[in-house]
């Protein structure tokens, strides 16, 4: 049964230029206890997604179609009171630039106290334990609850922001990049850390990141994402294993492997699309070494190629499996 | 955590400061072509008098000389004498002070009082009328030229409509009787009301429009997303993250803006005949009563610069980053 | 040329800032007038213009739209000679304490060190003293009062602001590494200052000359006001103070009136205006 639903979102932002097309057409679904990673460049829309699903765009930010189902509710439809009894409590989310995610100016421990008692009628008591409970939980040390951010490091701050994420039981978590701003060890121990919470408390999960060898330690399927839409959609394994977008068969062969056979890396040529005039027919066209004449003319469907392996592409059809 | 440390700290720079001050003062006033005793002895003493002054400030002495009796005398509050009133400086002064701190210091509470959460409900419903509005009116009465605007309220509603006395802060029968406290305290604060508003109405604009800048700045910072996507409801959002963040910014302009409001102070007292150390430095400076010139100025300083260590502390208590 | 273009164009957009200009625009068509009313009449000038029949302040008439003063003397030709006073005070005060600001905020800011911490020091006093009441003292001690030394002394007390602002933007700049490559490249400090980082900090000096010439225009205005001004020259602030001292505030508004309220509008317009460049060359204030 899938926990969230996407249907053919479409979302852009108005700026002075005009409109940008930040995603445009994107479907997928999130089934209980599972993991899905999204992977694209930056301004790839990926976030964009996040935002949407929480209902926190920037005021420039206007919805243009489509549906965002949550336990079969549509997100898109609530008014702002429903949305917020949601935000923190059912859906959680853990944002980019972390580093500042905490109000300086008030202890990190009441921070978390305030978000439970927003959704929970608790007393300070209670709400102080079950914080205590929650800090070692992440591996911090609950006497830094009555510490502020400053007094913090940066993975003790990642840390505190997932007990924050974590601290009313959310069914869905929303992770947006929660590891750019750290150096690569505190990296390796957050991811850890999420993916031992996720084991533990069977959280459905939306991993969102540009490293792709990230997403395949977290994620149990992958969505490749590309200028606002949806690309290719797989099982981890699957998708290594024979990818057949020519973007997601550029986007790994320009990652290291430890293991497997030595090869070049070979990094994708040409630049991310600017999405004010975003490229005719498939977006990728200008840069695939594959494009056809028709990949500039139209633009492919986003469809099902086998069991859970969707994908939008000209190039790729199903008798070429 | 050494708020003591701070406080010692902020206060040599304060004592630094005023010991530019009064070498700037000294050296402004001794150092005018012509002669310099015109500005500290009074032309109509008798010359024994203007004989004990010359040994008490060292006047026949080569200046820097002069000037160590200059910083002594200061030190130790001797002002000299008045040469338009029959007393000493420090007496005027002394009395002068109390008046001027309670307008004053009133004035600018009561501002950042209506100013603070002004500010806060425009930068959050930006780009409605009521910001249009308020940001016009506050703007106007921050230029608006205030002896002027002090003149018509006066017309308006003391000379016209009779409901505050025309200036001065006391009715001189009221605090002859023997009336007991509580209608003397009345009657100061029925002189106060209008000078009091004036003020105020003119103070209000600048922490109003810094608030309103400060929050829109802060409501861009990442903690406001977070404050969002935790579902606290707005009103929580608005003052407990947003505001109280913003009040930061405007703490430390504080400082600046002390100084300016007691612009305002200095023209307001005039008008209002407030017998504070404003006016009573227009009316020596007027009267060529240099030395108590001198002192209310310095007395002014002081207060600004005892001002802002408040500023500072406040600030410092607001900011837990701070360490003194 | 184009970026010149772009700006005015969002200038334009700040409906305050295009208020602000109207104003200005406004009491520049007076400043205009003012020579050319004498010469219609002998009544018409601001010092010693006395009409005939009338010796005393009588409310507005035919031959004086405004009235006249205690003396007969014409208020509306007074307040067109007083504009041009305003707009000289303002500029000039305005011009001299934002050259003396940008001196010091980029020779802080450039060299550091003692320099720096000295110049600020020096900045932050004046910064936190009271400037009227600075501004009364030295007039007081200068004995003599006439209008450029009045301007002398604001321009001389008014430079703090802007020193703070620039030695803020020559330190950002001085880290920016086309500097780094002047200097590598052998370029000298004057060099550098003049060619690189003073092109760069202009914008904000003139911002902060529009903020300037409000505080300039009210602290001379104050000044007159409280009969510390130069008594040879009409001045809004002078004629205030004529109306005020002659006992005339509360029985003649077309005199009170007007000199307050241009006072008051000009000083308006010109921190509109302010703002409004303030909007655009700080594209943090901007609404998106």
């Amino acid at each position: 049964m899938s926990l969230l639903e996407v249907k053919n979102l479409r979302m852009c932002y108005q700026t002075s230029q005009g409109l940008i097309k930040a995603v445009d057409g994107v479907s997928f679904e999130v089934k209980k206890g599972e993991a899905l990673g999204l992977v694209g460049e930056s301004g790839c829309g990926k976030s964009t997604i996040a935002l949407s699903i929480m209902r926190l765009l920037p005021p420039n930010g206007r919805l243009l179609g489509g549906e965002i189902l949550f336990a079969d509710e549509d997100l898109l439809t609530k008014d702002e009171e429903e949305m917020r009894k949601m935000r923190g409590r059912r859906i959680s989310l853990i944002f980019q630039a972390a580093l500042n995610a905490l109000n300086p100016v008030h202890r990190v421990g009441d921070q978390i106290i305030e978000a439970i008692q927003a959704h929970e009628r608790m007393g300070k008591e209670e709400a102080l334990r079950r914080v205590e409970e929650l800090y070692r939980l992440v591996g911090l040390d609950p006497g830094m609850m009555g510490s502020f951010p400053h007094q913090y490091s940066g993975g003790m701050k990642q840390r505190a922001i997932i007990a924050l994420a974590l601290s009313c039981n959310p069914e869905l978590l929303i992770a947006d990049e929660p590891t750019t701003a750290l150096d690569v060890i505190i990296q390796d121990q957050i991811i850890k850390e999420i993916l031992k919470l996720q084991k533990e408390f069977n959280l459905t999960l939306i991993y969102i990141s540009h490293d792709i060898s990230l997403i395949a330690e977290t994620c149990s399927s992958i969505g490749i994402m590309y200028a606002g839409k949806l690309v290719e959609y797989a099982p981890t394994i699957a998708l290594f294993q024979s990818p057949l977008h020519p973007y997601t068969q550029g986007l790994l062969s320009s990652y290291p492997s430890i293991k497997g056979p030595k090869r070049r890396i070979s990094p994708i040529p040409g630049e991310v699309p600017n999405l004010l005039h975003p490229p005719s027919g498939c977006r990728f066209h200008p840069r695939c070494p594959r494009a056809k004449e028709i990949c500039g003319k139209e633009e492919p469907k986003y469809r099902r190629i086998k069991e859970d392996h969707y994908i939008a592409c000209h190039c790729v059809n199903n008798s070429a499996l | 955590m050494n708020l003591g440390r701070f406080i010692l700290n902020r206060l040599g720079q304060i004592v630094i400061t005023l010991f530019i001050i009064t070498t700037f003062l000294f050296l402004l006033f001794r150092m005018m072509p012509g002669d310099p005793t015109s500005m500290i002895l009074d032309p109509k003493m008798p010359p024994e008098a203007k004989e004990l002054i010359r040994k008490e400030f060292g006047l026949d002495k080569p200046l820097m000389v002069q000037y160590l009796y200059y910083l002594k005398n200061t030190l130790t509050g001797n002002f000299g004498k008045s040469f338009y009133y029959p007393e000493t400086v420090l007496e005027i002064v002394k009395r002068k002070l109390p008046p001027t701190i309670l307008l004053f210091t009133t004035a600018v509470i009561l501002s950042y009082l209506i100013g603070l959460p002004l500010g806060k409900t425009i930068a959050w419903r930006r780009g409605s009328r009521l910001e249009m509005g308020a940001t016009v009116f506050g703007l106007f009465f921050y230029t608006v030229f205030i002896p002027w605007f002090g003149l018509i309220a006066i017309w308006v509603f003391s000379y016209r409509l009779g409901w505050f006395p025309i200036g001065g802060m006391l009715t001189p029968e009221v605090w002859a009787a023997d009336v007991g406290l509580f209608p003397k305290i009345w009657d100061v604060l029925y002189h106060l009301i209008l000078p009091l508003s004036v003020l105020t109405l003119l103070f209000f604009a600048g922490s109003m429009l810094l608030m309103r800048n400060s929050m829109l700045e802060t409501l861009r910072e990442d903690y406001i997303l977070t404050a969002r996507a935790k579902g606290l409801p707005e009103r929580v959002i608005k003052n407990r993250h947003a505001a109280r963040n913003a009040m930061l910014p405007v703490v430390t302009a504080l400082t600046l803006s002390l100084a300016f409001s007691l612009n305002g102070g200095v023209l307001t007292e005039t008008i209002f005949s407030w017998p504070g150390l404003g006016k009573a430095l227009v009316e020596a400076v007027l009267n060529h009563d240099y030395p108590l010139a001198q002192a209310a100025f310095l007395l002014l300083a002081i207060l600004v610069l005892f001002a802002n260590l408040l500023a500072d502390i406040l600030y410092a208590y607001l900011d837990p980053r701070i360490k003194y | 040329m184009g970026r010149f273009k772009e700006n005015f164009n969002l200038f334009r957009k700040n409906r305050l800032g295009m208020t602000g200009l109207f104003i200005l625009l406004f009491f520049l068509l007076l400043v205009i007038l003012g020579p050319i009313l004498p010469r219609i009449d002998e009544m018409y000038r601001p010092m010693t213009g006395v009409d005939k029949e009338i010796l005393w302040s009588t409310p507005p008439s035919r031959a004086h739209l405004l009235g006249t003063d205690f003396m007969g003397r014409d208020i509306l030709s007074q307040l067109a000679h007083g504009a041009r006073i305003a707009f000289m005070v303002g500029i000039s005060a305005a011009l001299a304490s934002v050259l003396i600001g940008t001196l010091v905020g980029l020779v802080a800011g450039y060299f550091g060190r003692l320099t720096d911490t000295l110049l600020m020091r020096l900045t932050d006093i004046l910064l936190t003293l009271p400037s009227l009441p600075l501004i009364i003292i030295i007039a007081a001690a200068l004995g003599k009062q006439s209008l450029w030394i009045i301007v002398g002394i604001i321009g001389l007390i008014g430079w703090p602001s802007t020193a703070r602002v620039i030695r803020a933007q020559t330190l950002s700049l001085k880290e920016r590494p086309f500097i780094e490559a002047a200097r590598v490249s052998g370029a000298s400090n004057f060099r550098i200052i003049t060619r690189h980082i003073a092109p760069n900090i202009l914008p904000l000096s003139f911002l902060y000359m529009t903020f300037g010439v409000t505080g300039a225009i009210l602290a001379e205005a104050g000044l007159s006001f409280l009969g510390l001004g130069d008594p040879s020259v009409v001045s809004w602030g002078m004629m205030l103070q004529w109306c005020f001292t002659t006992g005339h505030t509360f029985r003649a508004p077309y005199w009170v009136l007007p000199p307050g309220l241009s006072i008051s509008l000009v000083t308006f317009a010109f921190y509109l205006i302010g703002r409004a460049l303030d909007e655009i060359i700080n594209p943090r204030l901007r609404e998106r």
